[in-house]
């Protein structure tokens, strides 16, 4: 708000007004004459849709809201590919070895299990080499391990969003899982020339992959849905997983063949569908061989009801989760 | 027909006391031991938004103002009760804060603008438009990163503009910006609001409240307190925030000053009237001086509540050399035409003596003026007019 002009008696402020008033005329009447004759530009773009009622309630657990929640995410769908998208770019903006880094990591580690294990572990893997059998099942392993644990602290690294802005949030953990599936297709690739170097023949097998890598992804997506809510609340989550995913290579047949569990245990180390699914994995590719499919089911039904849980739980904590974060 | 509505909303924010258990270092399970302390941002509220109305929210800091906001584009939910939305809802609330700082500007546009719910080729439709509201087409393809702050918020506000929303809420956002930007976003608002858009603004500035709101609501720690026209709900807003009453009575038990002001009253020409708009108004200043004083000179300042010097009344101009005698006595300034929009205004009254403050109150007094002739704009301009041929 400016102050009034202090006005004096003798006519030349006057005369300087007028002057100022006709030097800012001609400009103002330049814009608002077309601006009367056509809309504003963005008016012009609306969209022809039907206003939807949104109804917003406290925060509950029920399965109704995986409903909603779906619905939603599916009218969310191209963030979810914007973010993973963008995720991946990010990732190795600045980096020289960019892409390459997605196969390096899992070469390393299984380098280093290679050159600890591959003494006792000789007698086990029925003519593949030791290093190759690691790295097959390291595969889905990096992929489970790299996309919980990034997943874990996305809501956290992305608060201020979360708490300006609207949109399902499940995208955030959910987009960690897709940036980690394209790293583990391109480990893929590496897998798949490693194998031609070595002479091993593909099957149509192969393609049992496909559902196999569906259920692995889904179920880590529930993991990563629940863990990453319950990381907003309590901190205590980011400190344990570390530990739980060391121990997490030695429950899964990564580094040691199936057949190593005594077979009494063997249906109890089977209930992990992360366990079960690196091991059917390895049958389908490195061996060609039909996947077994009690195991196959099993793990898909026990992923079915771990998805559904974690998803009402997440969509019950995600009201609150700006309040709380 | 409405566009919101909030039945009974209440929202409870439970406070942590986080930083001490951290200190100490051991865990404090907090959620098994004492409750944590409980505070309620809102309390019961309801009320109803026309389709095409525009709404103000006003109220002190802590009044949930943003609580409100927050329910309404769906970052909180209430603790208890319901709201209602129909309709495309876009928040211009810190605008451009989705955004990636290691990608460019037209990555962003993509990734805030599917943040918001468009759709990639609804996106791409409008990206050249976005662009050049924004006023930054040379530095598109540029990360964020390098951008200049005031270059994010305008890229922002453009996007979250082409959402093209029907209902649109507004919160101090158009304090952002320089002036050529902001005059584009009034723009914006108004044609928003002739085109029939649902309108919601919360903010500080009771002059934007006043120009853009059809209807204006005052919160009050957590409760609705008035609705009303925009005149009505800031009058009593500003009253509240004042304390009434027409006449002080100034402190008058300091013993060293040489003169103080005792007393100070705005009337219209009855001496028992409020001053309004357009007509007389008379300001009454009381002293007492102890010695013979030259060269006075009193002063009454009026603010606007914001802190920005508004007027001055002074006899500094009129009488350079006035000189008063020991005792007490009144001086009368006489506006013949009060030019300052109704509304609660701060004062400020000193006597000085050959330059030197003899006595000084800040913020000792209210002015209110009432509703009077009409104010468009800041000032009411006395006029006369003919015809000429």
């Amino acid at each position: 708000m400016e102050p009034p002009r202090p006005t004096s008696s003798d006519g030349s402020v006057d005369r300087e007004l007028r002057d100022h008033c006709n030097a800012t005329e001609d400009p103002a009447h330049e814009s608002t004459t077309p601006l009367a004759a056509r809309k504003h530009p963005l008016l012009g773009s609306r969209l022809l849709y039907s206003r939807s009622l949104k109804v917003i309630r406290p925060a509950s657990f029920s399965l109704g809201t995986i409903i909603s929640g779906v619905t939603t995410l599916v009218g969310y769908r191209d963030l979810l590919y914007t973010m993973t998208l963008f995720r991946i770019s990010v990732r190795y903006k600045q980096s020289v070895l960019g892409w390459l880094w997605a196969a390096l990591q899992p070469l390393a580690m299984m380098l280093i299990y290679t050159l600890v294990f591959s003494r006792v572990a000789r007698a086990a893997n029925d003519g593949v080499p030791y290093w190759l059998f690691v790295f097959s099942g390291l595969l889905p392993w990096t992929f489970f391990s790299g996309a919980v644990s990034n997943a874990i602290n996305g809501l956290i690294a992305h608060s201020d969003l979360l708490t300006k802005l609207y949109f399902p949030r499940e995208i955030i953990p959910l987009s960690y899982v897709f940036t980690a599936l394209v790293d583990f297709a391109i480990a893929c690739g590496i897998l798949s020339g490693l194998m031609v170097y070595y002479h091993l023949s593909f099957s149509w097998n192969v393609l049992y992959a496909f559902p196999v890598v569906a259920i692995l992804v889904a179920f880590t997506s529930a993991v990563a849905l629940i863990l990453s809510s319950v990381q907003v609340r309590f901190r205590d989550v980011g400190a344990a997983l570390p530990v739980v995913l060391q121990i997490g290579v030695f429950a899964t047949p990564v580094i040691y063949p199936l057949n190593w569990v005594p077979s009494r245990y063997q249906r109890l180390y089977l209930m992990n569908p992360v366990a079960s699914i690196i091991e059917n994995f390895r049958r389908i590719v490195l061996r060609g061989s039909s996947p077994d499919v009690s195991m196959l089911i099993t793990s898909a039904a026990i992923t079915l009801c771990c998805l559904v849980l974690a998803y009402a739980y997440f969509k019950a904590t995600e009201v609150t989760m700006s309040d709380t974060i | 027909m409405f566009d919101i509505k909030l039945s009974h909303v209440s929202k409870r924010y439970s406070i942590r006391n986080s930083t001490r258990a951290r200190s100490v270092g051991w865990p404090q399970f907090s959620f098994l031991g004492k409750k944590p302390k409980e505070l309620w941002a809102l309390r019961d509220v309801s009320f109803e938004v026309a389709e095409g109305e525009s709404l103000g929210i006003i109220g002190n800091n802590g009044a949930g103002k943003s609580t409100v906001l927050k329910l309404l584009s769906r970052i909180t939910a209430p603790t208890s009760g319901e709201i209602k939305v129909r309709g495309r809802l876009s928040a211009l609330v810190e605008v451009g804060s989705g955004f990636h700082p290691e990608l460019t500007g037209r990555e962003n546009i993509f990734l805030n603008g599917s943040m918001l719910g468009m759709t990639r080729s609804e996106i791409a439709r409008m990206v050249d438009s976005i662009v050049e509201f924004a006023g930054v087409p040379e530095y598109i393809d540029a990360p964020v990163k390098r951008y200049s702050s005031g270059m994010n918020v305008r890229l922002g506000f453009s996007i979250a503009a082409h959402l093209d929303p029907d209902i649109l809420l507004l919160d101090e956002v158009l304090a952002v910006g320089d002036i050529v930007f902001q005059a584009k976003c009034l723009d914006l608002v108004s044609q928003l609001r002739q085109s029939g858009r649902t309108v919601i603004l919360i903010s500080h500035d009771l002059g934007a409240i006043q120009r853009l709101c059809d209807r204006v609501l005052l919160l009050h720690q957590g409760q609705v307190l008035m609705t009303g026209t925009p005149i009505d709900v800031i009058d009593h807003y500003q009253q509240m925030a004042m304390g009434g009453g027409e006449t002080y009575h100034l402190d008058d038990d300091t013993d060293q000053k040489s003169a103080l002001c005792s007393r100070i009253s705005f009337t219209s020409e009855e001496l028992d009237q409020i001053p309004r708009t357009g007509y007389p108004m008379f300001a009454r200043l009381g002293f007492h001086a102890r010695h013979h004083l030259e060269n006075v000179v009193f002063n009454i300042l009026i603010y606007w509540p914001s802190g920005y010097l508004c007027a001055q009344l002074t006899t500094a101009i009129s009488d350079p050399q006035l000189r008063i005698a020991p005792g007490s006595g009144e001086v009368e300034f006489c506006c013949p035409v009060l030019e300052i929009q109704p509304g609660w205004y701060r004062v400020d009254i000193s006597i000085e003596s050959n330059g030197e403050d003899l006595d000084r109150q800040q913020r000792c007094a209210v002015l209110r003026v009432l509703p009077g002739k009409m104010v468009f704009g800041d000032f009411y301009m006395d006029t006369v007019w003919r015809v000429l041929t």
